[in-house]
């Protein structure tokens, strides 16, 4: 039969803010890449490639790949791939790890993702560099304003109100609260979120992510060697990236989610996922502000149009609901660029391992689900179905 | 990670790079365009999308755009943020950035919307609602960039 490809070994740093983080990028990545070995349960020279990523403008060097991987100490003639691809460059790391095993060119490969956004002293102008030259980027546009689109659009086409939006960060936040990964871990009040500064309407400084510093590795390995792991590996059940236009105006229609909805059908085909509320057992969705998440669920099929915020609200997505959703906080309470995109991968292999942290782990969890999003407007998708291995023996 | 570092020690860098952008056939005709106060648009021969600003081919028909046509310079904001808060190097805010459909365009064009009140605490939209009509408002010195147009204003 084909390879297939699993996660056998998940290592994830604490966060913390940049004006707090006494560690630099290659010493979290370090700790990362120790603690996904050691869960894995594996030798470190038994991995054989490395798949890291970093995004343009965002960092100093091109560190990733001329600095990071020769400090992991896994040896000196190990294949590197360096992914960049903006905002979704962390969640592509598995999805490219994942098609090498598949592939049968590797057997055991190391997905790395770093703190992107560290050390940039106005990321918004940084990011700004990233928005469409020439056409877009003259008009001042950093990442929350070009989400801010899509939440005025949605809010007008929904009446998503205000209480709404807070409504959600406080659902992110008590979820982030338990997550010992998390780097904003305390709760708020919808009060404390409408009363935050105003960034760019309709979103409010609470309502947006904050700045992160973290790493998170990621071992994926052939699924045949899964006696090999000291893990209850999760398979890597179907992948998919999707992309809109790179301009914004290319989009058309901001109040809906066209192009993740038309990768979820995609991937759910492969995955034979056909009632997403009842196949999937917990849910990670980049969604890094607020209006995001319920606009993601509907483009996942977990909602009608209009109907995700209503799902938040109802509990559904809290833990013992029936589709815990972002139970790591989210982005929108830890983001560290590269290492934020590839966390809601690692937390959904996780959960379906059994090895989330206690406080986050939905008891039982056989089918998970990850998302990513990033690039100018979000125009790049991508999703991951984890589940429970069977072993075929 | 153990450290007995309480206060992270950084340093500085500066990275101020330029470049130039080379437009391509497409853009440049765009940009002469938008100096002589005309925006040029193109047409996809095979889905009749009009696309603006004009791409050299169609991702959606795997074909190459090549039917030119003038757009009005007037259409609908469907879309906009306030920018309260800016970045270093950005324009002094509050802005306003909309998604513009030129009349007969399938594509918005984004750009500064000027024109309406807004206040932190009141409805933006309600200040300028979704739909409303507008034109561009064009730079008296024009070089070929999308600047050339200064912004777009509601149309009275």
């Amino acid at each position: 039969m084909p390879y297939r490809a699993a996660v056998v070994g998940v290592g994830i740093t604490e966060a913390t803010s940049p004006r707090k983080q006494t560690s630099s990028t290659p010493e979290l990545c370090r700790l990362a890449t120790e603690r996904a070995i050691e869960h894995a349960g594996i030798s470190p020279d038994t991995i054989d490639a490395i798949v890291t990523g970093n995004i343009d403008g965002f960092e100093g060097t091109v560190l990733d790949g001329k600095n990071i991987t020769r400090a992991l100490g896994i040896g000196d003639t190990v294949p590197l791939v360096v992914i960049n691809t903006g905002g979704t460059t962390g969640g592509n790391l598995m999805q490219v790890a994942a098609r090498m095993v598949r592939a049968g060119t590797h057997r055991r490969v190391l997905c790395l993702g770093g703190p992107t956004f560290f050390g940039s002293v106005d990321l918004q102008s940084a990011i700004n560099t990233n928005s469409p030259m020439i056409i877009e980027q003259p008009l001042g546009m950093g990442a929350y304003h070009m989400g801010a689109f899509a939440a005025s659009a949605y809010q007008a086409r929904f009446g998503l109100t205000p209480e709404d939006l807070a409504a959600v960060v406080v659902a992110d936040h008590e979820k982030a609260s338990r997550n010992p990964y998390a780097h904003l871990r305390y709760t708020v009040t919808p009060e404390e979120v409408l009363a935050g500064r105003p960034l760019a309407s309709p979103l409010t400084q609470p309502m947006v992510c904050p700045v992160s510093t973290a790493a998170i590795a990621m071992v994926v390995g052939d699924a045949a060697d899964a006696d090999a792991h000291s893990t209850s590996p999760a398979l890597i059940k179907a992948i998919g990236m999707s992309a809109d236009p790179y301009l914004g105006g290319g989009k058309g229609d901001f109040s809906e989610m066209q192009n993740l909805a038309n990768l979820a059908r995609r991937v759910y085909a492969r995955a034979d996922v056909r009632d997403p509320l009842d196949d999937f057992d917990a849910v990670e969705v980049f969604a890094p502000y607020a209006h995001m998440q319920p606009m993601q669920l509907e483009a996942l099929g977990f909602a009608a149009p209009g109907g995700g915020v209503d799902l938040i609200r109802s509990g559904v997505t809290d833990i013992g609901g029936k589709l815990p959703v972002n139970m790591s906080g989210g982005p929108k309470c830890t983001n560290g660029g590269v290492s934020g995109e590839l966390a809601p991968y690692a937390y959904a292999a996780l959960q379906v391992m059994g090895d989330a942290p206690p406080d986050i782990q939905v008891p039982g969890a056989r089918r998970t689900l990850a998302h990513g999003t990033g690039g100018s407007f979000f125009q790049f998708e991508n999703l991951a179905v984890f589940e429970t291995l069977t072993r075929s023996n | 990670m153990t450290s007995d570092i309480t206060t992270p020690a950084t340093q500085p860098v500066h990275w101020d790079l330029h470049y130039d952008i080379h437009l391509g056939e497409t853009w440049s005709r765009f940009m002469d365009g938008l100096r002589e106060q005309r925006i040029l648009a193109n047409e996809c021969g095979s889905c009749a999308r009009v696309f603006v600003p004009p791409q050299a081919y169609c991702e959606s028909c795997f074909e190459p755009v090549t039917a030119w046509r003038e757009l009005p310079s007037e259409g609908v904001l469907e879309v906009f943020t306030v920018a309260w808060h800016g970045f270093r190097g950005g324009p002094t805010p509050p802005y306003a950035i909309g998604g513009i459909r030129l009349d007969g365009a399938s594509t918005l064009l984004m750009h500064w919307v000027v024109g309406a009140e807004f206040s932190e605490t009141g409805d933006v939209r309600a200040a300028l609602p979704f739909g409303t009509r507008v034109r561009a408002v064009w730079s008296q010195e024009r070089t070929g960039q999308i600047l050339d147009i200064a912004h777009f204003e509601p149309v009275d």
